[in-house]
């Protein structure tokens, strides 16, 4: 009984602190007509409510817990100065809010919403126009970034900034967002045990997600569409990429996945269409790609130096210029049971394995390493027969660089 | 005739000459870097140097091209380039320029190196960042 009651008079303790939170509106003609005023007058733990409206405002200093709420996404017009909102502190949550004209400079990054040595933010449903950076989360962690909008206007220009840009962070949750014309989509350098899920980043000059010095985070069922690269992984381990559609990545420089000294990743159940490379790994260590699909792609996959240990099984090469193009020795990459649309051989026995093994690497895709301008060559006669000659008496090929097992069915469980 | 010849050869001439070395332009956002494969789009950090046959190597930042020249003979390259800080988009002769590495000053592959032709621009940054200033010299020895 003295228990119950202890817990009784707990829970009406934490009612009380419920009901001590206030609520202060902000409006043209309310008791607070500007959010600095009323943040600045705010007790811990309260909470602003933003009436409709536009309000001229930049670097709002945000020292205390807060919960700031738009109605009908009120517009904060930052006039080009400096940060809109700069957190500070523990616990800050923002919603339904527009953020726009957010100041441009060569020295400070500034975004519409900054962190620093933060935990516990959320940020959701938040419009973003134009800014120079979206989201600059520095030295923090617990956060949850989701549902916001960010459209930029970094078509040309590149003194543009990212959309999401992580530095030493970990524990972020990255969901559901949208991002437009950035440098990059999202950037993550120094990040641990974070996750992006289930967004869109399309048309951004550089990259739609950046990894640079990032270790154990995933990513999985984003869009990346149209980009300088769909995605890079640089310097990064444990990295895992589960479920993500990889699309229309074209340009001399443009990869569908730049993997760039990275081990341990696992890549499954992906999807590659219409990329000039698929995935273009240097020095990529110990990698496992599973179910994967390679459709109508320049390249599929191009192993550049250095690349130990990778497993490529059970993924589907469809109608790629070149399936796989490699430099070097084997070095313990095996690949097994994959599909590839340009395997001719049969299958006698009906087990769906095909008799004789497939050579996935073409010896035009040597000439083309060295010379990347005999491209234009890739549809001629000649070509077709060196790579004839190649396939009947391999002399380039490394020996052992063969699938010896090719389905003779494409890999359905792409899901 | 013979005048028409003379402006001939004289066009030749110059046609000749303009292929030799020069400094390429960087498409940024478009040209990939030659050491690290990732896209060019930093016009502070960029980088190039141009080989004696006319060869231009891009970079997409100062760090990329230090790497990479150790690979490469030093009596094959005529011309080390890299884009001023205080200048975004204009090249400057490398080997004469003031660098800044500051932790306040991120550089596209995490070396946090800043590149400057006027030494006097580079020092004020310092005072304002903090870090370390480096001539080409030291630099070189820091790769």
């Amino acid at each position: 009984m003295k228990i119950v009651k202890k817990y009784f008079l707990i829970f009406s303790l934490f009612c009380y602190a419920g009901l001590s939170a206030n609520e202060l509106t902000v409006c043209a003609s309310c008791e607070y007509p500007t959010i600095k005023e009323a943040v600045q007058l705010a007790q811990s733990g309260d909470t602003l409510i933003i009436e409709p409206g536009t309000y001229f405002e930049s670097d709002i200093q945000i020292e205390k817990p807060l919960t700031i709420l738009g109605i009908n996404y009120p517009v904060i017009d930052g006039q080009e100065k400096s940060y809109i909102i700069n957190i500070t502190s523990d616990s800050v949550t923002i919603k339904g809010l527009s953020l726009k004209n957010i100041g441009r400079s060569y020295t400070t990054d500034f975004a519409a919403i900054r962190t620093y040595k933060v935990k516990y933010f959320h940020f959701e449903d938040i419009k973003l126009d134009n800014p120079f950076f979206g989201f600059h989360i520095e030295k923090s962690s617990n956060g949850v970034i989701k549902n916001n909008i960010i459209r930029g206007n970094a078509v040309s220009e590149h003194n543009s900034g990212n959309g999401i840009h992580l530095w030493h962070s970990s524990k972020i949750q990255i969901l559901n967002n949208s991002i437009e014309n950035m440098r990059d989509g999202i950037y993550f350098e120094f990040v641990k045990h974070s996750i992006v899920r289930d967004n869109v980043s399309r048309n951004n000059i550089r990259y739609g997600l950046h990894f640079m010095f990032s270790n154990d985070d995933r990513y999985e069922k984003n869009l990346f569409e149209k980009n300088g690269a769909g995605v890079a992984v640089m310097f990064s381990k444990n990295i895992y990429m589960k479920y993500n559609t990889f699309r229309l990545n074209w340009g001399s420089a443009s990869y569908g996945l730049l993997l760039k000294e990275i081990n341990d990743a696992v890549i499954t159940h992906n999807q590659f269409d219409q990329n000039t490379i698929g995935v273009n790994a240097d020095g990529a260590n110990r990698i496992v790609f599973e179910n994967n699909s390679f459709n109508n792609n320049g390249w599929a996959i191009r192993f550049l130096g250095a690349c130990y240990g990778n497993k490529i099984l059970q993924n589907n090469f469809l109608h790629n210029a070149l399936d796989i193009s490699y430099k070097g020795n084997m070095n313990g990459n095996i690949f097994d049971r994959n599909f590839w649309s340009e395997y001719t051989g049969y299958d006698l026995n009906k087990d769906n394995i095909g008799d004789v093994p497939y050579r996935p690497v073409k010896l035009f895709s040597y000439v083309v390493n060295n010379t990347p301008e005999t491209i234009i060559l890739l549809r001629s006669l000649f070509v077709d027969i060196i790579n004839f000659s190649e396939k009947v008496s391999p002399i380039f090929t490394p020996d052992n660089l063969k699938d010896f097992n090719p389905l003779m069915k494409p890999v359905i469980n792409n899901d | 005739m013979h005048r028409l010849k003379l402006i001939l050869l004289f066009f030749g001439f110059v046609s000749l000459v303009s292929c030799g070395i020069e400094p390429g332009t960087i498409d940024y956002g478009k040209d990939a870097c030659s050491f690290c494969q990732m896209n060019i789009v930093d016009n502070q950090h960029a980088a190039q140097v141009v080989t004696n046959k006319g060869k231009v190597f891009k970079y997409d930042a100062i760090e990329c091209m230090m790497r990479d020249i150790k690979k490469k003979d030093h009596n094959s390259i005529a011309l080390y380039l890299i884009t001023d800080y205080s200048e975004p988009g204009k090249f400057t002769d490398a080997q004469k320029a003031t660098y800044l590495v500051s932790a306040n000053v991120p550089s596209p592959m995490g070396a946090n190196l800043s590149g400057f032709s006027k030494k006097e621009n580079a020092s004020t940054l310092q005072q304002e960042k903090e870090g370390t200033l480096y001539s080409w010299d030291e630099l070189k020895n820091q790769f």
